[in-house]
């Protein structure tokens, strides 16, 4: 068709189109390589999250749950879980052993009361532990300076046990709560006083006490009696990679939190104070279970956690039953709740998730604003092009071309246009997305000197290209070689100037805590850029060819 | 009955806030096989009768009327008015109009791929040879691949023509042809011309020229808009 011949002709002998084409392929990569950097980011968080709580989270905040170790045996039978884990919820302060002056200073951190052993057959904790010897793709990558590599600084089974060597009670902090580890840009810790500074040792974390006091809180909200504080050695430190938990989460021993905060198995009492023994002490009803405030579940591979929430809360509701209707649990007078909560990982990390999904949908929307500048600088460049094809036009209605037959090959044109923009867009999104982190590690180191003398010697080279253009009566080459002049001795002064900065960081993890960038495509959003892209290239160039139609014949071919 | 009869055709155009009326009630006749010469100085709406001749425009409202071959076409719609300068008449213009990004061949099967049906497997290899055929026969067998700016001004002329003819049209309908060629050149053209005229052709050339005039079958002088005679019987 004479459309086709002339729109392969159109594109493939003149320079505006390909000016429409890089158009629109900036267009389709920044919207690619944003989103997908984004999707990629918001994917790491989640994996993380997950990571930490499990697939399915149970929980009954401050009284916890009775006879938890029966419940956990009810869920462990639920053909979709593959384990769960006792832990225990709530807020204390911590003294730290370190503050102005060489004193001590209090956090106020979230405390997580765990059974190593049983939560690491629920989450990785294993793989959280910081102060371990490394593995071999670990080891690699380590600076030759690490602790890590010297076995001296070797904790892990000081983590595992909850216990220093020598068999005193042990708790593992956040990585981000001692002020004297400071985060790298490849994601390990320096121990110091300074981020850039030298080792020093005397810092570490593991080597040191710090004393925990918890805040018991009664059903009904009153704070039983005395505080609790216990002084434990700091065994090891955690790194989740969720900077939320490693700056204000502490792991204790599952029973030392219990008992601190009153959850540990103990003699319960009658409170009728007309029932009382030979001494007149209140008569022993016999032992009441330890609570825990939290279950733990994770799920067999593909299972659907939303799915599995159900069957545990079903298991749940007839575990709490069953104990309510026990005459033993009634003789013991255990207050057996009649609900517990059980949520997803997803339902639980939603304050932590949900803002991310936020952001991302808003830079979705944000970013499709792009579709609307690749539709007006195709309509601009079309509105030009038709412009200068007005004769050509006229031309084709003398031997016979309908109006429609105009249309349909400035609407074909747009949409080669859109199409080959879009293929190039996505391989250079690719190109970037797939090298985004050594793109990044490029920028991040200084300069070398070839690069800004070689574009201050272009530039001087393009002055002087300038001077001659001018001197020979061409203003729009001299114009040209002018804006290349200013472009290149820019170029230069940047370079000079990321030399004395010692490169430019954009992604710091010190900063968004993740130590790469993602550099996956999202396939789906890339296609579905590329399409939306496609289809406003055509409606940029919908009016030029609604133009290219209505031009009258007589008109474009009457003048010379 | 006359091939093609343009009957009191009146053409204004709008130029800014003011009319002007560029042809006032022309009439003109041209039989079949004719070669028919309108003659006119510059703004006397010769181009704009020729226009009107081959449907590229159509005349004022309620102002006349177009037959061809017994058919009206000033009445027709814009698909059969497309088909009709497709088909029936070849244009052939003072500054070639040839499309730049196409090459000889390709300028040359121009009317044939837009005229082509959807059947048009069966077709194309004919117009392909008809094109060929005419290029031949008009010396530029060897100029196929080549674009118009390769070409001199007699090349491009001959080029629009074998365009024009393409679909083998009953009328060629040609605005100056020999206008922007030097006087050697131009009469090669007009040679390739008076040959199709001896075929059997139909001819209407508007021209300046009295002396290109002369060699027309028929003169006929447009002078502010209007027919002024119709001088001279044709030679056929």
């Amino acid at each position: 068709m004479y459309q086709t011949l002339l729109v392969v002709r159109y594109l493939t002998s003149r320079i505006i189109p390909l000016i429409a084409v890089a158009a629109v392929a900036l267009c389709v990569t920044l919207v690619i390589v944003v989103v997908s950097v984004m999707t990629g980011f918001l994917d790491m968080l989640r994996n993380s999250g997950r990571t930490l709580v499990g697939d399915v989270i149970v929980s009954l905040e401050i009284i916890g749950i009775p006879y938890y170790d029966e419940l956990i045996a009810d869920i462990e039978k639920l053909p979709g879980t593959t384990a769960a884990a006792p832990v225990v919820e709530t807020f204390g302060l911590l003294r730290m052993p370190y503050g102005v002056g060489g004193g001590s200073r209090i956090e106020m951190l979230q405390v997580w009361g765990i059974d190593p052993a049983r939560l690491q057959r629920v989450v990785d904790f294993k793989h959280t532990v910081y102060w371990k010897a490394p593995d071999d793709a670990l080891g690699k990558t380590l600076r030759d300076d690490d602790p890590r590599l010297n076995p001296a600084y070797d904790a892990l089974d000081s983590a595992m046990n909850m216990r220093t060597p020598s068999g005193q009670s042990g708790i593992v902090t956040g990585m981000e709560i001692s002020p004297f580890n400071h985060r790298q840009t490849d994601g390990s810790y320096r121990v110091g006083t300074a981020s850039n500074g030298p080792w020093d040792m005397k810092h570490w974390m593991p080597s040191l006490t710090a004393t925990l006091t918890l805040v018991p809180v009664t059903e009904g909200g009153s704070i039983q009696k005395g505080e609790r504080k216990r002084t434990f050695a700091i065994v090891n430190e955690f790194q989740t990679g969720v900077f939320q938990f490693d700056s204000n989460r502490v792991l204790a021993p599952l029973a030392d939190v219990q008992e601190l905060l009153g959850l540990a198995p103990s003699e319960q009492t009658d409170p009728d104070p007309r029932h009382v023994d030979a001494d007149g002490n209140p008569r022993v009803l016999g032992t009441a279970p330890g609570r825990a405030t939290t279950i733990l579940v994770r799920a067999k591979p593909g299972v659907d956690p939303r799915e599995l929430r159900e069957a545990v809360q079903a298991a749940c509701a007839d575990f709490l039953d069953r104990k309510r209707a026990d005459p033993e649990v009634q003789a013991l007078r255990v207050s057996v709740p009649r609900y517990v909560d059980v949520k997803t990982w997803e339902e639980r990390l939603k304050n932590l998730i949900g803002p991310v999904e936020k952001e991302r949908s808003l830079m979705r929307a944000l970013f499709s604003l792009i579709y609307l500048v690749c539709a007006g600088l195709v309509l601009a460049i079309f509105w030009a092009i038709v412009g200068e094809k007005t004769r050509d036009i006229g031309i084709l209605r003398s031997v016979g071309a309908s109006r429609v037959g105009i249309l349909s090959i400035f609407l074909t044109y747009g949409l080669v246009i859109g199409v080959v923009g879009s293929i190039v867009g996505f391989g250079l999104a690719w190109l970037v997305v797939d090298h985004i982190n050594e793109i990044h590690t490029a920028m991040g180191k200084p300069p070398p000197a070839i690069t800004w003398f070689a574009a201050f010697g272009l530039a001087t080279g393009s002055l002087a290209a300038a001077i001659l253009s001018a001197t020979r009566g061409s203003v729009l080459y001299s114009l040209l070689w002018t804006i290349a002049t200013v472009l290149l001795a820019g170029l230069g002064a940047l370079f000079l100037f990321l030399r004395d900065q010692g490169g430019f960081t954009i992604w710091d993890p010190r900063v968004y805590y993740f130590s790469t960038i993602p550099n996956q495509i999202d396939l789906g959003n890339a296609l579905l850029t590329m399409a939306f892209a496609t289809l406003f290239s055509v409606i940029g160039a919908a009016v030029p060819a609604a133009k290219a139609a209505d031009t009258d014949p007589v008109r474009s071919l009457r003048y010379e | 009955m006359p091939l093609l009869e343009g009957n009191n055709l009146c053409k204004t155009y709008r130029m800014g806030r003011v009319d002007v009326p560029v042809l006032r009630n022309a009439s003109i006749s041209v039989n079949a096989g004719e070669w028919v010469a309108v003659l006119g100085s510059s703004g006397s709406g010769k181009s704009t009768l020729l226009h009107l001749l081959g449907g590229l425009d159509r005349p004022d409202a309620d102002s006349g009327t177009l037959m061809f071959d017994g058919e009206l076409v000033s009445g027709l719609g814009a698909g059969a008015l497309n088909r009709y300068r497709n088909r029936k008449v070849g244009f052939v213009f003072q500054f070639y109009h040839l499309l730049p990004e196409l090459a000889v061949l390709d300028n040359a099967m121009l009317p044939a791929m837009i005229g082509r049906s959807p059947f048009s497997l069966f077709t194309r290899g004919s117009k392909r040879k008809r094109a060929l055929e005419l290029l031949d026969a008009f010396g530029l067998s060897h100029r196929l691949t080549h674009r118009p700016n390769e070409l001199s001004g007699g090349e491009r002329q001959r080029v629009a023509i074998a365009r024009a003819l393409v679909n083998d049209p009953e009328v060629l309908l040609a605005d100056e042809p020999t206008g922007n060629l030097d006087a050697k050149t131009g009469g090669e053209i007009l040679d390739v011309v008076r040959a199709l005229h001896v075929k059997g052709l139909t001819i209407v050339m508007v021209t300046h020229d009295p002396a290109i005039a002369a060699q027309a079958d028929r003169r006929v002088a447009l002078v502010d808009g209007a027919i002024a005679d119709q001088p001279g019987q044709s030679r056929r």
